[in-house]
């Protein structure tokens, strides 16, 4: 069958396997494919919403390339205000899908602070580029690192400090209170938490509403730039190449649109390989999201750290290898359940849940690997040996999904 | 009807003015009338109403979704959707769970249900404080009453059966709680012992 765009089964495949990728397909998932009913997306025009931060991009740039036009689909970027409005509108089916927190679908799956519903994850977005910035005002007095930073909080009593991340059970809590731990502070009892949503972080930080941040690029170097707050460490010095964002939708819409989600994820399967392909494609995809539609800031804050270009405002610069990935051969985008899992091992370590999941279930239930498998075929992309990987974190604990209740009862620090 | 403290939340001064009025007309008071301001959390901590009014796109959401997390007595927000005032997506949103309701142009006779889903919202987060409350209390009195028998058998060579029926001899002869004579033996033993 063929749609208007001209695109079929076979030519499909036969593109794909042009690519040269498809040998690195394993075989059985390739039969899988499609293997019955019509392949026609049910909806031609997807609504996918988005934060405007830096990795939005390959959201943004699926749509601006046309990567989707090749898969049948119309990406429609929408600019969302918070996360919480992000969670409502994918509730309620005003989004079909969203560039969101890793964590917070799952919150919502599990129903912490708010409505409970089924979610799913299609897909991992990118992996590091999220900073941890202290203001200006903390190095006068002489904090420059954690260590430094954990005497000034021992030396005044609870609550003194103030931090904030962007969303209870996002992404950006879980760093800062594992790099807290890590450098002996206790987030939920030493210093006060808050949150506020990335784009106003700096004006935040401005008016001495808070002492530090954790936030994603661009805003930590923006803060850098405005010579407000100073970079302490980057989500990849916590985790090397931690999962951050997703493509996230509820289950029912995946129930209802199978052929839609697939093309969703191959399209920005795509658009996630074109984006790492080279420094000057890097260079291309900050210039189209620093618009106004997009992130609204300037190109040069968005490209430096988005190349790996890092400095720390304290004097110090350097090339970060482990700058934000978009795609690294495909092992960027994976749905790993050690990945899923490993949020839910922090919610439960920090009070978010009172007791344990059933973290593999979970897991297994959210993140849609069949889904991807097929969408990672059609767009002619490797996939990984296991659904776990292992990494050694920051405080020096490897999390390797294997036994999630033992590892999120051994933290030290905890609520 | 009791008067609710609302904070309302909206960066659009013509709109908020609507609201306010609306609130003041069904005998509500406007605690506060913020636009999407910095050091929201502080601000909410130093006002603290019973309910807060904010619109569905304002940024400042995420700021109060942690305060309800993080503090089971924080207020749940009610949130307003000014836009796309369908009655699908509200019941759907009702449905969800989703603390929503749809004011279509936020006309003042239309503000009526937004406070009704409003007082709903704030007995149902009373209710929750309630029975935290309650239980909080019931563990203290359980403290008291066990430290009540600590002081009774030590000083009067009682075992903890013969304690606790003491105690409850001296609540039932003074018509006290069980808790309030614990806490008065407690009391007395600080004097006396």
């Amino acid at each position: 069958m063929e749609d208007k765009n001209g695109f079929n089964r076979r030519n499909f495949l036969l593109a794909s396997a042009g690519a040269g990728l498809m040998a690195m397909v394993p075989p059985g998932v390739r039969a899988g494919a499609w293997a019955a009913g019509s392949d026609a997306p049910e909806k031609k025009e997807v609504r996918i919403g988005f934060i405007p931060l830096t990795d939005c991009a390959s959201v943004v740039m699926a749509s601006v390339m046309k990567f989707d036009e090749k898969y049948g689909i119309k990406i429609i970027p929408s600019k969302e205000a918070s996360w919480a409005s992000v969670r409502d509108k994918l509730v309620n089916g005003e989004l079909d899908a969203a560039h969101v927190l890793y964590g917070l679908i799952y919150g919502v799956h599990l129903g912490i602070g708010g409505p409970k519903k089924d979610m799913a994850n299609l897909m991992t977005i990118n992996n590091n580029g999220q900073g941890i910035s202290l203001a200006t005002q903390l190095k006068d007095k002489g904090v420059t690192d954690g260590p430094s930073l954990k005497k000034l909080v021992a030396a005044s009593s609870a609550g003194t400090y103030t931090f904030a991340q962007t969303f209870p059970t996002g992404t950006h809590a879980m760093w800062l209170y594992y790099w807290l731990a890590a450098n002996d502070i206790n987030p939920m009892k030493d210093v006060k938490s808050i949150v506020v949503p990335p784009p106003q972080m700096i004006a935040n930080v401005r008016v001495g509403a808070m002492h530090g941040f954790c936030v994603g690029e661009p805003w930590n170097q923006r803060g850098i730039v405005d010579k407000v707050s100073f970079s302490v460490a980057s989500s990849q010095d916590v985790w090397t190449d931690h999962p951050e964002k997703i493509v996230g939708t509820t289950a029912d819409w995946v129930a209802k649109n199978p052929n839609t989600a697939r093309a969703v994820v191959a399209a920005v399967l795509e658009a996630s390989r074109w984006i790492d392909a080279s420094p000057q494609n890097r260079s291309k995809t900050a210039e189209v999201i620093a618009a106004k539609s997009y992130v609204n800031t300037d190109v040069e804050v968005i490209r430096g750290r988005m190349i790996g270009q890092y400095e720390d405002g304290l004097g110090k610069s350097w090339s970060d290898k482990n700058h934000m990935k978009f795609f690294n051969d495909g092992a960027v985008n994976y749905p790993y359940l050690s990945d899923g899992m490993w949020f839910l091992t922090q919610h439960k370590r920090w009070g978010l849940l009172a007791t344990d999941p059933d973290y593999l279930k979970v897991a297994k239930e959210i993140n849609r690997i069949d889904i991807y498998k097929q969408a990672a075929a059609a767009a002619g992309v490797a996939l990984p040996k296991s659904d776990m990987r292992s990494h050694k974190l920051i405080d020096g604990t490897v999390w390797d999904g294997k036994d999630p209740k033992k590892y999120a009862a051994g933290f030290k620090v905890r609520a | 009807m009791r008067m609710l403290r609302v904070l309302v939340i909206d960066e659009l001064e013509a709109r908020a003015g609507e609201i306010c009025a609306g609130l003041a007309l069904a005998g509500h008071q406007v605690a506060a009338l913020l636009p999407t301001a910095a050091d929201l959390t502080r601000r909410v901590e130093e006002i603290g109403p019973d309910v807060i009014l904010i619109q569905t796109d304002a940024p400042s959401r995420d700021t109060l979704e942690h305060l309800a997390v993080i503090n089971a007595a924080a207020p749940r927000p009610v949130v307003m959707f000014a836009r796309r005032g369908d009655g699908p997506v509200m019941r759907k949103a009702f449905k969800a769970g989703v603390s929503a309701y749809v004011v279509d142009g936020l006309r003042r006779e239309r503000l009526k249900p937004l406070i009704e889903v409003a007082i709903a919202r704030f007995e149902e987060h009373q209710a929750l404080k309630c029975e935290r409350d309650d239980a909080t209390q019931k563990l203290a009195e359980r403290k008291t009453i066990d430290r009540a028998k600590g002081v009774l058998m030590k000083a009067r060579g009682m075992d903890e059966e013969q304690a606790y029926a003491a105690l409850r001899k001296l609540a039932m002869d003074r018509g006290q709680t069980l808790g309030r004579a614990a806490a008065d033996v407690v009391e007395m033993a600080k004097v006396l012992l």
